[in-house]
């Protein structure tokens, strides 16, 4: 869907974005990550073209993003900001109506499409349409940010640390709203974090870059099982909090062998939709625990777990 | 308080008349300055380096005093409405376009990418997303430029653009609070009005800020274009400057004109000083005014009289105007309206004062109530400490018709004088002699251009009727009519020409 072929960004003599080389399928989550500086808001806004490589290509659907008219392919690019940019002069419907507009649809089309998206963003539509920005909380604001972009369904959304201003039970609640969403509509997402939980969460691949070059690009799990230097085990450090609060039970033990039998067995048992946080009680009064994934229950015991945890921090959870 | 409201009552209609030129003028110059530095500013906007300088620019052009404006604007464009709009637009500029910069320099960065991520090409950007967000900005600085023009306009009347200024000037002239407050009132009112409209207008949504804004434009300019309009259709227009006496000697000129000829004239009176006149008259804005032969020689031409013989200092005018300007000064009245000095009635008698000369004996005495153009110029108070080898106790400079009231309260004890104002009655002062010639003769004659009286040997005949005519005495009791019982200076006019048997009833 985007390609990178040997991008290079500079500003003068310094060098933002060394040589890129990688390309994003369709229908992903593509998390691009980094300490402050390394790049990765760059890249991303190379994208739309937001702002002009020095060096190299980008191609979006095969075509180089040159070869588009600049304004228009944007309409194509849906666009998500940190600071969420809703015009506050607008109502939420003229906010969203922007680019369909742009687009010459018709207005029974637009008013569909908005009805559609609020409501899929989890927000009703007849209440808020007429709304201003000012109006609504920080975490609404940003699902209309989202519904704005999503609003003339472009194939492409980029995603500029969408939920970083937001406070932390908000942004677990739009994270998890995203992953929903994503397996419905199925766009090529470009996100960009400096939360590695958040990119492990979300991301179906992750592109780690430091001083504008790409660290490791694979998915969580090769980050996890495979981190390709010192650079990115640092980066990773936090890791624990993931695998604890973000990890589901279900992951955690899918290498172990369902129990063919289980009619008699007593042990309690959990979702395997739970973080492993949510089950330091049941572990330390009863091990192990039963796992309940689908129709199959897997045994989970506190040995294993401890395992998991010492894995991780060698940074070879085999 | 019962005198302005019998001023408002007798002077309603020039009331009404004067406001409305005076929000014609407001409005057309607001929307003219509004339409320049509107898009100005935005282009500013995008051209970093060019903003700062072109801002400085405006700045230095609103330090210019607004009178200097005015003055500099009739070479270049003549008097009346034109250099007046032209001199309150650029007024408002400053302003409107500082406004509308940082306005738009102040919205949001977050919300121009977002503007720029979804795709807005610029002048979408511009349009739906900067210009709105910037507009109450702009519109504060509209509103602080509509005060100025408002406040600024009421000057305009100097070079003959009309407004309230008029009726200002006008009570100025003849020392008339009632008639000054008939002007500044409604001006003060006007700009509180307009002010509060556009903070209306202001608060209303972008898209009706808009509406209203092309309405009323639509409106004013449909408006506006009938006083532009109806300016024409006299042939002759002669002018005046500030004064009871240009008023009454122009319509008399108008009278004699109209009577003798087909020709229909204009007359253009209380306009500024004589620089504003004569440059009106150098670049064909009127065609004619009343000029003293004394102002041709020191202030126009700038040859000290040879002689202070009346007749001959009249030929020396003419013939220097003539030459180095190609005016034609023509034949001048009798009144001689020279500078002199007077003191209070009783003052006189107790010190025994009948000539300047007599002032020698108590000059530590004298605190003196000049205008600074006397004071100052070299036929007035230097021309009297050098020939009369006099040195005032004190001497205080101030605006002329307050000069009457500081000489009626005791503040000052002597004051230049115009031999005909008829302050002098009204105040009963004497005019003490100027037994060593002084003061040059100040006859009063009609000014032209020589093409036009070449052209027009017609109207220069008319005019010559009141060759000789009209004494000291009947001058001042003429002005004493208009400015002290406020007679018409037409009517007054009118019944000395019929009196002197030059017009038939």
């Amino acid at each position: 869907m985007i390609r990178f072929q040997n991008v290079t960004k500079k500003y003068g003599e310094k060098t933002v974005v060394n040589d890129l080389n990688f390309e994003i399928e369709q229908g992903e989550i593509f998390v691009l990550i980094g300490p402050s500086g390394c790049g990765k808001t760059t890249t991303l806004k190379m994208i739309n073209r937001l702002i002009p490589l020095t060096t190299g290509t980008i191609f979006f659907k095969d075509k180089m993003i040159s070869e588009y008219p600049e304004f228009e392919m944007r309409w194509d690019i849906g666009y998500v900001l940190q600071q969420i940019g809703l015009f506050p002069h607008m109502t939420i419907e003229e906010n969203i109506e922007q680019v369909p507009l742009m687009k010459g649809w018709d207005k029974d089309k637009i008013d569909a499409r908005i009805d559609e998206l609020l409501e899929m963003a989890g927000l009703d539509s007849k209440t808020y349409r007429k709304r201003f920005p000012s109006e609504l909380s920080g975490g609404q604001q940003q699902r209309v940010g989202v519904v704005r972009a999503l609003a003339a369904d472009p194939p492409v959304i980029l995603m500029d640390e969408p939920f970083s201003a937001l406070d932390p039970i908000t942004r677990v609640r739009l994270q998890d709203d995203l992953i929903e969403l994503q397996s419905r509509i199925k766009k090529t997402i470009v996100f960009v974090t400096h939360d590695i939980n958040e990119a492990l969460k979300l991301g179906d691949r992750i592109c780690l870059l430091n001083a504008g070059e790409i660290e490791q690009l694979g998915t969580p799990d090769e980050f996890i099982n495979n981190p390709a230097s010192d650079f990115v085990r640092d980066f990773l450090g936090d890791i624990d909090t993931f695998l604890l609060n973000q990890v589901k039970l279900k992951d955690v033990i899918k290498d172990v062998p369902p129990l063919e039998y289980h009619d008699n067995v007593d042990y309690p048992v959990v979702s395997g939709d739970s973080y492993l946080s949510e089950v330091y009680e049941e572990l330390a009064n009863a091990s192990p625990i039963l796992v309940k994934s689908g129709m199959e229950l897997r045994l989970l015991k506190r040995k294993d777990v401890f395992r998991i945890l010492a894995d991780s921090k060698r940074g070879d959870a085999s | 308080m019962n005198e302005l409201i019998n001023t408002f009552s007798a002077r309603s209609d020039q009331l009404l008349w004067a406001l409305i030129e005076h929000i014609q003028l407001s409005f057309v110059s607001l929307i003219i300055a509004a339409v320049i530095a509107i898009p100005l500013g935005i282009w500013l906007t995008k051209t970093q380096k060019l903003a700062e300088i072109i801002i400085n620019i405006t700045a230095v052009l609103q330090t210019i005093p607004s009178l200097a404006i005015l003055g500099l604007m009739i070479p270049l464009f003549g008097i009346g409405k034109v250099p007046a709009v032209i001199a309150l637009v650029i007024y408002a500029l400053l302003p409107i376009l500082r406004n509308t910069y940082t306005g738009i320099k102040g919205v949001d960065a977050s919300l121009l990418e977002a503007a720029d991520g979804i795709g807005m090409n610029p002048m979408k950007r511009l349009f739906k997303v900067e210009l709105p967000l910037a507009m109450s900005v702009i519109m504060a600085g509209v509103r602080t430029a509509m005060v100025l023009i408002v406040g600024t306009a009421t000057l305009v009347a100097l070079i003959g653009a009309g407004g309230l200024g008029d009726l200002i000037l006008l009570g100025i002239d003849r020392n008339n609070s009632e008639l000054i407050l008939l002007g500044a009132i409604p001006a003060a009112i006007l700009a509180i009005t307009l002010d509060f409209v556009l903070r209306v207008i202001q608060n209303l949504s972008y898209k009706r800020i808009v509406q209203t804004l092309v309405a009323m434009l639509l409106i004013m300019l449909l408006v506006s274009l009938i006083p532009f309009m109806s300016n024409r259709g006299s042939d002759i227009s002669i002018a005046g400057k500030l004064g009871t006496e240009p008023s009454i000697i122009t319509n008399m000129y108008k009278i004699l004109i109209e009577e003798e000829t087909d020709y229909t004239v204009r007359v253009r009176d209380g306009l500024g000083p004589t620089s504003f006149v004569f440059n009106a008259l150098e670049s064909d804005e009127i065609d004619g005014y009343l000029e003293f032969t004394g102002t041709v020689l020191m202030d126009i031409v700038d040859s000290p009289p040879e002689e202070y013989d009346a007749e001959a200092v009249y030929e020396q005018a003419r013939d220097a105007i003539l030459e180095s300007h190609d005016l034609a000064l023509l034949e001048p009245m009798q009144f001689n309206n020279t500078y002199g000095l007077a003191v209070k009635r009783e003052f006189a008698e107790e010190h025994n004062l009948e000539s300047i000369s007599d002032l020698g004996s108590i000059e530590s005495q004298i605190v003196a109530g000049f205008t600074a153009e006397f004071n100052d110029r070299e036929d007035g108070y230097p021309a009297i400490q050098e020939t009369y080898g006099l040195e005032f106790n004190e001497v205080f400079t101030m605006e002329q018709q307050m000069r009457f009231t500081a000489i009626e309260s005791g503040d000052v004890n002597l004051m230049e004088a115009w031999a005909t104002d008829a302050a002098l009655v009204e105040y009963d002062l004497v005019v003490l002699e100027d037994d060593r010639d002084v003061f040059p003769p100040y006859q009063g004659a009609p000014l032209f251009k020589q093409e036009f009286i070449t052209e027009f040997p017609e109207i220069e005949e008319a005019l010559n009727q009141l060759s000789g005519l009209i004494t000291d005495e009947e001058m001042q009791e003429m002005n004493y009519r208009v400015q002290f019982e406020d007679e018409a200076p037409y009517d007054v006019a009118y019944e000395f020409l019929s009196e002197a048997g030059l017009i038939d009833e």
